[in-house]
């Protein structure tokens, strides 16, 4: 091996000599230029070997040169970086690039692995289904990470991805797949026309196989063709070129998924700026001109280092002045074939001989091998003898059964050319079979969309020019853009005459899917095992299911189950095609929604002022809650929380409680909606009072709970739980919209209009009258418990109060416009200073609440009815609700019910769990016996030992009842007692006081 | 007694720092602007009364309410569309507030006050709708969304209003955003990652 470019030719190619670029494959340093791919690097150096296969850890070589590439996957870069399965025919040489070949070990010369050859007779077609399949659980333990460890692609980084990725919308008339002729052309015509186009190109490069193949358009070379053309479409506002972007997905509406690798190029994106970009583009029409994929042809050897598409071979001569052989053959079975033959002659290489599978070859090629000096032979080449260091001699078998033997150091092999079918498949459709080109191509798409040039099976450059140009302006047409689009570019077409073959036979591997290592035997082998549908054959011999998703080999096993089974190839059909086109990183998938930012946060409006007091957080839905207030000295949670609670009830603290769901309910019907929405009445509610309520699903199960005030004869304001805000209000304006249009009431959240306290305690009272202003009347008397009225607060701002309880104090809940929500918290500190008013977070509000035997979300879980909750009675007999008659139901009314109640431990120094199964004490747990479940626990500091809630079967009937606490996931069995969920101040003195 | 101090605080003035943000030695591709304590009334026309509303609100603003995603601007007011019979008045100065908005408009309408649940950040430069793009399935092409179009719509999963308010007098287009006050902070810090690339001019004002 050399690293002086050996094989790179000294002029010619589209590589920028002036830029010379260094890098680095499996640690030994290469030189290339600007301009060259990997691969195209790797062959101007002399390199052939450059992976080892999935199974047989054979070498490889590169096969193609762009991204249908099954061979020469690499991990490119290092540290958390690392990207494995890269394909170096389409990554970017840069400077300083690191590669390191994939699946061999300890080196790609010596791989210790390639002993799975000696046994290749037995890992065949479905030997893992066969083998591994007894004892069972040896399969999870030992034979599939041993398989993966064997079997294997690249290595993932395992660290976090240190670059940025995200996502972005586009929206345009025309969006057109692929910047070869046939894309150039379409875009040149909506262009004209007036239409948004955008055009998605894969490579760095615009042109596709222009670059490649040349050719002559409008009477010019098609390098200058090019050159002006793109400078005509950059010339547009409208016209928006996107190169190394892949169109990969189409989806509904008219939505287009694509992946831009802004930075893929480089060695890390500069700063501020994303490695890949994630396209959403909705499209009113879409041209694909992604064109087509040239396919080999199965025979003995045919994965030998060295043997490579004809199409592939002449680009890196042409576009990359690289030689991937220096006397080359060719296999062909169709004249596209021939143009390696003549691109490697014009740059001074050999060739050994071309063998032409057609009984006929034509006069022109005839006289192009007697100037060239090789020999045209017909018949087929029926084994390669080479290994690692590339190809030595090709064995021919030739038409009439005689045998030849060419010695070359590189094999071109045309097959044939499929039409990248994938874009036009991906809502369920089926391609059709061509018999003129022997190959599928688009059957209808999707709406909107429309395949032309060689990926609707027109190979010819002209076609490609003339369809494109055709498709491009009628989009346009169709989405109402009429300027003119001038004259199509004109070139002549190209003579595409084969013969298919597909399957050479003889002894020894032939290849059909490189990339998974499946031969033409294993899909004998299904199809003698019974696996003759496509589907079955894709998934018994993983044909098709590699990182290429079959690109290069689905088509050949097709034919090759068909002529086993001695059907047709389109009675023998395709398997269904999905997307992504190509392999979509994850990192791109989610975009900006990583770690902290993985989804958006809601903060309270004291958010800030919490943080400042040292508040812990918890994530409540996409709420951040003060869940405790740490103070210095507390060893742990349990002993601030123990701290707040017992502030609150011995003299006073306040919570923020702004999570909650606000919504106005404005309208002469309002009282009415509200009836029909919540189990008990509101029309009644006098203005001025606030009243739990109550509503359930439809059918009969309880939805939410709150509590709801009326604030003037036409305004209520009701609250939901934290959880069902945004459920809540859908839930409502659905009613509104939908079942009682009748009804003359609006509906607004408020939820984020307002920071609301719970102030809390008995001393309540006390620090309310240092910040409400002293005219307004707190006194029992004039503000009764469920009082709620407007308040005015010293310093003049206005307030709402509404006299409600949560934790069974004497407390009070009072809103004021969101922006002096942090303001109150402060003046509430201030006000409370001589009271030793003490902040709290939701777990003392939880506490409280389980001492006081108030449901929350554990005992609203979806599962219970109002009298479950123990709430049954408040269900009105007077008037219609949702979910009234469904309550009814035989099940929901069942004496036997879990209902809640509340639980104790005997042993009263046992911490419960929440979770912990209900059984009948003395028997032995089963699900035979399982009567309910804990669903809420605390530490009660008032009652100085762990309290919980739970939902037992006839529970309320069995207080005093001493049961079994069964805790399986913990490992824990005790005895508990059901009693009264209420645990502090039954007779709610302390709340009404 | 007690001093209490009843200052106003935006959502955003926690994380908003004025000055350069992301890309520098450029000029900056987007200017972010939070626009702080505005009037922002929820206008709900009642049952069979949104002709009554169309009325009411034209002799009160001198334009007409919008009846399509759009927004209006009058003398002293943005009315921009969030439903069908139903607006957002948009204002400075307690100019328009519910006070003075009842008087005219209660009978055929309710008025809910969405003064401090929303943030307004004013988005405009060179790179605007290139930074917008990766956060807005709308499309902002200038024939698509011109001076006045407006949208319900989510970006980053949180609710917003956006529009079109009147270009720069440097021709730049500016589009506005109305956000959820407590989702405020979330989206900025998204506005700034979709920004930082382009650099960001961020400022804030008292002022539209």
């Amino acid at each position: 091996m050399t690293s002086s470019q050996s094989h790179r030719l000294t002029s010619g190619g589209l590589i920028d000599r002036s830029a010379p670029l260094n890098f680095r494959f499996d640690g030994k340093t290469f030189s290339g230029f600007q301009g060259d791919t990997l691969a195209s690097a790797l062959i101007a150096n002399g390199v052939k070997l450059v992976g080892r296969s999935f199974k047989y850890h054979r070498p490889r070589g590169i096969l193609t040169a762009g991204s249908e590439e099954p061979n020469a996957l690499v991990e490119l870069r290092t540290g958390a970086r690392r990207e494995p399965n890269t394909k170096a025919t389409t990554a970017e040489l840069y400077e300083g690039l690191e590669a390191t070949s994939q699946n061999r070990w300890p080196s790609l010369r010596h791989d210790v692995m390639s002993v799975n050859q000696l046994f290749a007779p037995i890992f065949v077609a479905g030997f893992y289904y066969k083998t591994f399949m007894w004892p069972a659980k040896f399969w999870e333990a030992i034979y599939e990470p041993a398989i993966r460890r064997a079997a294997g692609l690249g290595r993932a980084a395992g660290v976090a991805d240190p670059d940025h990725y995200d996502k972005a919308w586009a929206h345009c008339d025309v969006l057109i797949a692929g910047s070869g002729p046939a894309g150039l052309a379409a875009a040149l015509a909506a262009g004209r026309s007036g239409a948004r186009v955008i055009l998605c190109e894969e490579d760095f490069s615009l042109g596709g196989r222009l670059l490649s193949d040349g050719g002559t358009i409008d009477g010019l070379p098609a390098a200058e063709w090019l050159l002006r053309t793109l400078a005509e479409l950059e010339a547009m506002p409208d016209v928006r070129i996107m190169a190394r972007t892949t169109l990969f997905g189409v989806y509904d509406g008219g939505t287009y998924g694509a992946i831009e690798r802004v930075n893929d190029h480089l060695p890390s994106p500069p700063e501020h700026q994303v490695r890949q970009r994630l396209w959403r583009i909705v499209a009113r029409r879409c041209v694909v001109a992604a064109g087509a994929i040239e396919r080999p042809i199965v025979f003995v050897g045919n994965d030998t280092p060295g043997v490579m598409m004809a199409s592939a071979m002449r680009t890196y001569v042409a576009r990359y002045a690289a030689t991937p052989a220096k006397r080359m053959a060719l296999f062909t079975n169709n004249e596209d074939g021939w143009r390696t033959v003549e691109t490697a002659l014009s740059a001074g290489l050999q060739i050994a001989a071309v063998i032409d599978a057609r009984p006929d070859v034509s006069p022109a090629h005839r006289s192009l091998a007697s100037k060239g000096g090789f020999p045209v032979l017909h018949g087929s080449v029926s084994s390669v003898d080479g290994g690692k260091d590339g190809v030595r001699k090709i064995a021919v078998s030739l038409t009439g059964g005689a045998r030849a033997e060419v010695e070359a150091d590189g094999l071109a092999v045309s097959g044939g050319w499929n039409p990248a079918v994938g874009l036009t498949s991906y809502h369920r459709g089926r391609p059709k079979w061509l018999d003129n080109i022997a190959a599928f191509v688009p059957d209808g798409a999707p709406p909107g969309m429309v395949a032309v040039g060689a990926a609707n099976g027109a190979f010819g450059l002209g076609a490609c020019l003339a369809d494109g140009f055709a498709a491009g302006g009628a989009a346009a047409h169709d989405t109402g853009n009429s300027g003119k689009a001038g004259a199509a570019p004109v070139a002549e077409d190209e003579a595409f005459s084969l013969t298919p073959l597909w399957h050479v036979a003889g002894k020894g591997k032939a290849f059909v899917d490189y990339q998974h290592d499946v031969t033409a035997s294993d899909i004998e082998l299904a199809q003698r095992e019974g696996f003759e549908s496509v589907e079955h054959l894709k998934r018994y011999t993983t044909l098709g299911m590699a990182t290429d998703q079959g690109k290069t080999s689905n088509v050949a096993g097709l034919a090759i189950m068909a002529a086993v089974t001695g059907r047709s190839i389109p009675e023998t059909g395709t398997t269904i095609y999905r997307p992504p086109y190509v392999p979509v990183a994850i990192g791109a998938f989610a975009g900006h929604h990583r770690d902290e930012t993985f989804h958006a946060t809601r903060l309270t409006p004291s958010h800030h002022w919490a943080a400042e007091q040292g508040a812990v957080f918890v994530d409540t839905g996409l709420w951040k809650r003060a869940q405790w207030y740490p103070r210095a000295g507390e060893k742990d949670w349990l002993e601030s929380v123990t701290r707040e609670v017992k502030a609150v009830r011995g003299g006073v603290g306040f919570c923020d409680v702004s999570t909650l769901g606000k919504i106005d309910v404005h309208g002469p019907d309002a009282g009415a909606f509200l009836d029909r929405v919540y189990i008990n009445t509101f029309s009644n509610l006098a203005v001025g009072k606030a009243r739990y309520g109550l509503m359930l699903r439809e059918d009969g199960i309880v939805y939410d709970d709150g509590t709801t005030s009326r604030l003037a004869e036409d305004h209520y304001f009701l609250t939901t739980t934290t959880a069902k805000a945004g459920l809540v209000m859908q839930h409502l304006e659905f009613c509104r919209q939908v079942l009682f249009p009748e009804l003359d009431v609006q509906l607004t959240s408020v939820s984020d209009q307002w920071a609301q306290f719970s102030i809390a305690g008995p001393k309540t009272r006390d620090l309310l009258k240092e910040i409400v202003d002293p005219a307004e009347d707190l006194s029992n008397d004039g503000f009764p418990f469920m009082g709620a009225r407007e308040v005015r607060l010293r310093g003049g701002i206005k307030a709402r109060l509404f006299r409600i309880s949560f934790s069974g104090e004497m407390a009070f809940e009072i809103s004021v416009p969101a922006r002096f929500g942090e303001a109150m918290a402060r003046n509430l500190m201030l006000a409370g200073a001589p009271l030793g008013v003490t902040p709290y977070g939701t777990e003392a509000l939880g506490v409280m609440r389980v001492e006081k035997g108030h449901i929350a979300g554990p005992e609203l879980s979806g599962t219970t009815t109002a009298a479950d909750l123990g709430l049954g009675k408040i269900m009105s007999t007077k008037k219609d609700f949702i979910g009234r008659v469904m309550a009814g139901r035989e099940a929901l009314v069942a004496p036997n019910r879990q209902v809640v109640v509340g639980i104790k431990p005997v042993d009263k120094a046992r911490r419960l769990r929440s979770g912990a199964h209900i059984i009948p004490k003395g028997q032995t747990p089963g699900p035979g016996n399982d009567q309910g479940y804990v669903t809420s626990v605390c530490f009660s500091p008032t009652l100085s030992q762990w309290i919980g809630l739970g939902l037992v079967e006839r529970g309320r009937e069995r207080i005093g009842e001493i049961v079994h606490a069964h805790d399986p996931l913990r490992g824990e069995d005790y005895d508990v007692e059901l009693c009264n969920p209420v645990f502090y101040d039954p007779d709610g003195g302390r709340q009404r006081g | 007694m007690a001093e209490f101090s009843w200052a106003s605080r935006s959502p955003l003035e926690h994380a908003l720092v004025t000055g350069a943000h992301g890309a520098r030695g450029v000029e900056a591709g987007v200017s972010l602007t939070e626009v702080r304590n505005f009037d922002l009334i929820q206008v709900m026309a009642r049952r069979g009364k949104a002709a009554e509303l169309v009325n009411a609100a034209k002799g009160r603003f001198g334009v007409a309410a919008p009846n399509a995603p759009k927004a209006m601007q009058s003398q002293d007011a943005t009315l921009i569309w969030s439903g069908p019979d139903q607006f957002f008045v948009l204002s400075k100065g307690g100019k328009h507030t519910m006070d003075t908005l009842a008087l005219t408009l209660s009978s055929p309408a309710s008025l809910s006050d969405q003064s401090h649940a929303r943030a307004l950040v004013s988005i405009s430069g060179a790179k605007a709708r290139t930074m917008l793009a990766k956060l807005s399935s709308i499309d902002l092409h200038p024939s698509a969304f011109p001076i006045g179009a407006a949208a319900a719509t989510s970006i980053d999963h949180t609710s917003v209003t956006l529009w079109r308010g009147n270009d720069r007098s440097d021709g730049q287009a500016v589009f506005n955003l109305l956000v959820f006050a407590t989702f405020a902070e979330s989206l900025w810090h998204t506005m700034l990652d979709a920004a930082a690339e382009y650099g960001a001019d961020i400022g804030q004002s008292e002022e539209f």
